[in-house]
């Protein structure tokens, strides 16, 4: 596993890709910490210049950190994918690829969201009013906001290997974290017992999450856990079983 | 002689079709052995069967007599290239096999300068894998698989796409692994002929199933001769082969030709019956079957069984 390993860190360190789709999520936290800066230069009565403000933008854009999760996760894997049939044929194991691709894509995804969020506090504090404890309040909405996109992360990587499009995930993407809430609270509305399960979808969920940073009651909710375990269970169990027995052309 | 690949039963089902079935296979350490078969006839299937690339529906396979989660380790000893070889299309040789030598644990950073110069890559420093043609991408493959210097190589069609001297030189270099290195090889080609010249055995397949397995002299002595005559009257000759040699075999063809399958050591003595009889020999030849016409006649044939 650890040659596999290495194998894919120098591949994944010569791909452009990684440092274009990092260059560009930077660039778009600069850009809008660089708006929200200039803005009352030309508006004075411009209200939105504040540290709270700017970070409220990324406790709302999840949608914006999952597409960038898939755009990261395909540029790594894409059509690379190919490829796995030499290491098949040499004996390495399904599992071994399966989770180190993940582990190391992971790792680099973190690490890339782990400087982009760095890059936002330290923009935030230093252009832009600040507001007391927005930082405290931003970093625990973010800690929420962690097994959610741990898990979207999870999914696109399992259907990923398994060769899924790119429009199949977005499909699933879209249906899983932005439509169940509404689905389940529809479907469920007049069953006792299930009537609440709605609030554990990861669309209310993040929702929840924005309305209270905004409202500065932030605070750790055990819920995001355990809906980010599940989906991940879900994903990595039928991503491993699956690609145990794919195919590999 | 050890052997290096053995199957039991193998199947595979995609769907409702059967595309290998119930093949026993068994290669032998030091052969060279030829997979010989159709588009379609299931050679790749049962190569990426051999790879893990797919699992078998049923049946055994053993490599090195290892079978399990224990033939993994066995793979390491064998180079694989199936299909089109797959490499990253923005590396270049050397990046793609340092990639691949990172992976397979080769020590010697040396040995990706060894096989780009074995397969005549050496100078091609700076071109990507995208800009390769498809004789280059066949040799970096080749490459790969000499890159653990394993002890057995399995190769999907290697020469597809190479030019003549492209051939002859990885033919040669094939010949050189075998003799030299004592590398055993099963190799699949549509190119018949390259592989007559090449190996020592030749197994033919059809829709999944070994119809045939033959060593080298067995093959020369199958596919030899028939005779081929041109006569005035072929319905007289028939009659005089039929009367003199019961057991003939023979075909007659539009134009006045005879081809006969059997008794090509008294070719003379044919000849002589026909003429002292009336009948006008206006040409006799002994032609010799390449295994193509082998090969097509043997497959074709099986489909009139």
């Amino acid at each position: 596993m650890i040659n596999y390993l290495k194998s894919e860190h120098y591949r994944l360190l010569r791909k452009k890709s990684l440092y274009i789709t990092s260059g560009i999520g930077f660039l778009l936290i600069v850009a809008a910490a660089a708006v929200l800066h200039y803005f009352p230069r030309i508006d004075p009565t411009f209200p939105y210049a504040t540290s709270t403000f700017f970070y409220s933008n990324v406790v709302a854009g999840w949608v914006l950190i999952m597409l960038f999760a898939l755009i990261f996760n395909l540029a790594l894997t894409g059509k690379d994918l190919s490829v796995i049939k030499q290491s098949v044929s040499f004996g390495i194991s399904r599992n071994t690829i399966y989770w180190t691709k993940l582990i190391l894509t992971l790792s680099y995804f973190l690490l890339i969201c782990l400087v982009g969020l760095l890059l936002a506090i330290s923009l935030g504090e230093n252009l832009l009013n600040t507001v007391e404890h927005s930082v405290r309040n931003f970093l625990i909405a973010c800690f929420n906001m962690l097994p959610i996109v741990l898990s979207g992360f999870f999914m696109i990587h399992s259907l990923r290997m398994l060769n899924a499009g790119e429009s199949i995930i977005i499909f699933l993407m879209f249906f899983i974290f932005y439509l169940s809430g509404n689905i389940l609270r529809a479907l469920f509305r007049f069953i006792p017992g299930l009537d609440e399960l709605y609030k554990y979808a990861p669309n209310m969920l993040l929702n929840d999450n924005l309305v209270k940073f905004l409202n500065h009651e932030s605070a750790f909710d055990y819920r995001f856990w355990i809906t980010g375990f599940v989906i991940s269970a879900l994903s990595l169990l039928i991503g491993v079983k699956k690609f145990a027995k794919k195919p590999i052309d | 002689m050890g052997t290096i690949i053995e199957t039991y039963q193998l199947r595979k089902v995609f769907k409702q079709a059967e595309v290998i079935k119930s093949v026993n296979f068994s290669l032998k350490k030091g052969e060279i052995c030829a997979l010989i078969g159709k588009n379609g006839a299931g050679k790749s299937t049962f190569f990426k069967l051999l790879s893990g690339q797919l699992i078998p529906t049923s049946g055994d396979i053993q490599l090195f007599g290892k079978s399990g989660k224990e033939m993994e380790q066995a793979k390491k000893r064998i180079g694989f290239m199936i299909e089109e070889p797959a490499f990253f299309p923005n590396f270049t040789a050397y990046q793609n096999l340092e990639y691949f030598r990172i992976q397979r644990g080769v020590v010697d950073k040396k040995r990706i300068h060894k096989v780009l110069e074995i397969v005549g890559l050496a100078h091609e420093r700076k071109k990507k894998f995208k800009d390769f043609s498809m004789g280059m991408k066949q040799r970096l493959g080749i490459a790969l698989c000499l890159l653990s210097s394993p002890d057995c190589l399995v190769l999907d069609e290697p020469i597809n796409g190479l030019d003549p001297e492209g051939i002859r030189e990885i033919r040669q270099l094939l010949k050189r692994l075998n003799q030299e290195n004592q590398i055993t090889i099963l190799i699949s080609s549509h190119i018949l002929a390259e592989l007559q010249l090449l190996a020592t055995r030749f197994v033919f397949i059809k829709n999944g199933k070994i119809v045939e397995d033959l060593s080298r002299t067995a093959l020369d002595e199958k596919s030899k001769k028939q005779i081929r005559l041109v006569v005035n009257h072929p319905a007289k000759a028939a009659q005089l082969l039929e009367r003199a040699y019961p057991d003939i075999q023979f075909q007659i063809l539009p134009d006045q030709v005879i081809t006969i399958q059997n008794h090509i050591e008294v070719a003379g003595e044919i000849n002589r019956l026909l003429v002292e009889n009336g009948v006008d020999v206006n040409e006799f030849r002994t032609e010799v079957l390449n295994l193509e016409e082998y090969f097509l006649g043997q497959v074709e044939g099986n489909n009139n069984d």
